[in-house]
């Protein structure tokens, strides 16, 4: 309580102390006369500062204007194809989440479905829904109908090959559409924040 | 301390916004706007009303060519104030011999207090008195006595930690309190 609070006073004038600062200084001032003296100084000072006349305006407000009008300097209006790409920057995110979604879909559903038809649920109703399976074409096939023979380690391989690796096409699709979607969503966070970083510098900077 | 400044309101937001597409009617609405607020703050940071004028229009035109640049997360005011302290800065770099600190003429404490409360000598002697602060206490005192910012409005339109705000303004006030002793104790 003796240890006097004159470096806050002045924010304590301004108006700029709040919760515990705000009641300690009260509470001093309360029983500090060199304190209240010395806020007194403050309060007197900006009376003070505020009896030096504003300026007296030389031009009217319209002529100002117009004056500063006329010395405005031509910028170029930004094209509506530059604008709707601008906007379309902007939204990528949004496009993104969606495309993730929609992927994310897919796939539960075909998970699903393949599930329900594993088990034998719906096996018929599945059928008429999707067109005649065709006799798959896989590289196997392919590589015995010209012909050729093979041993039986590269068989396994092109059967591999074929159904899209050890973990099959499904899982191959859907691993690399989701890579690429965070690829991209990456890239757009890592030019937004580089943009980001370059307003704010011109903004500390030249305004 | 203080919260973070206010956004533009809603209009003010719509004229920026026009503003930015090359909109020079919505940029005179602004400019119309923030004048006397402009004015103020050169002629308070140079001294000379003439030259104030000048320099308001150059802070506005700057203003203008920076505008897509501006992101209305403060307000319009505070960055246009922020530009005006550059330009008004630039003057006194210009003009130094005009405002020379080292030619300002400060209360003399001899003199008789009749004078003294004259109301337009003292105001000369105040107008005075602030010039001859060093030009970074000035901005500061000046966006905050004569244009009543708030700390955290006064760091985001000078790009200076509020801690810097205070030590600016406890030392410009510290100095005036001095240099015009004989006003303080008239008044």
């Amino acid at each position: 309580m003796n240890e006097h609070v004159i470096p806050w006073l002045g924010a304590y004038h301004d108006g700029e102390l709040h919760g515990g600062r705000l009641q300690q200084v009260e509470e001093h001032l309360a029983h500090c006369a060199t304190c209240r003296a010395e806020l007194g100084e403050l309060r007197a000072l900006a009376a003070l500062l505020q009896s030096s006349p504003a300026p007296q305006a030389l031009t009217r407000p319209d002529h100002f204007v117009a004056q500063v009008g006329l010395r405005l300097p031509r910028r170029p209006v930004q094209p509506a194809w530059k604008r709707c790409l601008k906007a379309g920057w902007r939204l990528a995110p949004v496009g993104l989440l969606g495309a993730w979604a929609f992927v994310r879909a897919v796939f539960l559903v075909s998970g699903v479905v393949l599930g329900a038809l594993q088990v034998g649920l719906g096996g018929d109703v599945i059928a008429e829904l999707l067109p005649a399976s065709q006799p798959g074409l896989s590289l196997t096939r392919l590589w015995s109908l010209s012909g050729a023979s093979l041993s039986d380690v590269g068989r396994v391989a092109l059967q591999l090959l074929g159904n899209g690796g050890p973990l099959g096409w499904g899982v191959m699709l859907k691993v690399a559409s989701l890579a690429l979607i965070g690829l991209l969503y990456w890239s757009w966070l890592a030019s937004w924040w580089a943009v980001r970083t370059r307003t704010s510098e011109h903004q500390r900077t030249g305004y | 301390m203080s919260s973070r400044p206010a956004p533009p309101t809603d209009a003010e937001l719509e004229l920026i916004t026009q503003a930015q597409q090359g909109d020079r009617r919505a940029f005179g609405e602004l400019v119309r706007l923030n004048r006397e607020g402009v004015i103020n703050v050169v002629y308070r940071m140079c001294g000379d009303a003439s030259l104030a004028e000048d320099a308001a229009q150059e802070s506005f035109i700057r203003a203008w060519q920076h505008l897509p640049n501006y992101r209305p997360r403060s307000p319009f005011r505070n960055w246009v104030y922020r530009i005006a302290t550059n330009v008004a800065l630039d003057v006194l770099r210009r003009e130094k011999e005009a405002v020379d600190v080292d030619a300002v003429s400060l209360p003399s404490p001899e003199r008789g207090p009749e004078s003294m409360i004259e109301g337009k000598e003292r105001g000369e002697q105040v107008q005075q008195a602030v010039l001859s602060l060093p030009p970074a206490s000035r901005a500061v005192l000046v966006l905050r006595e004569y244009e009543g910012l708030a700390y955290r409005e006064i760091a985001d339109a000078l790009g200076i930690p509020i801690g810097t705000v205070m030590s600016r303004l406890n030392y410009a006030r510290s100095r005036l309190r001095e240099m015009l002793t004989p006003y303080l104790e008239v008044l």
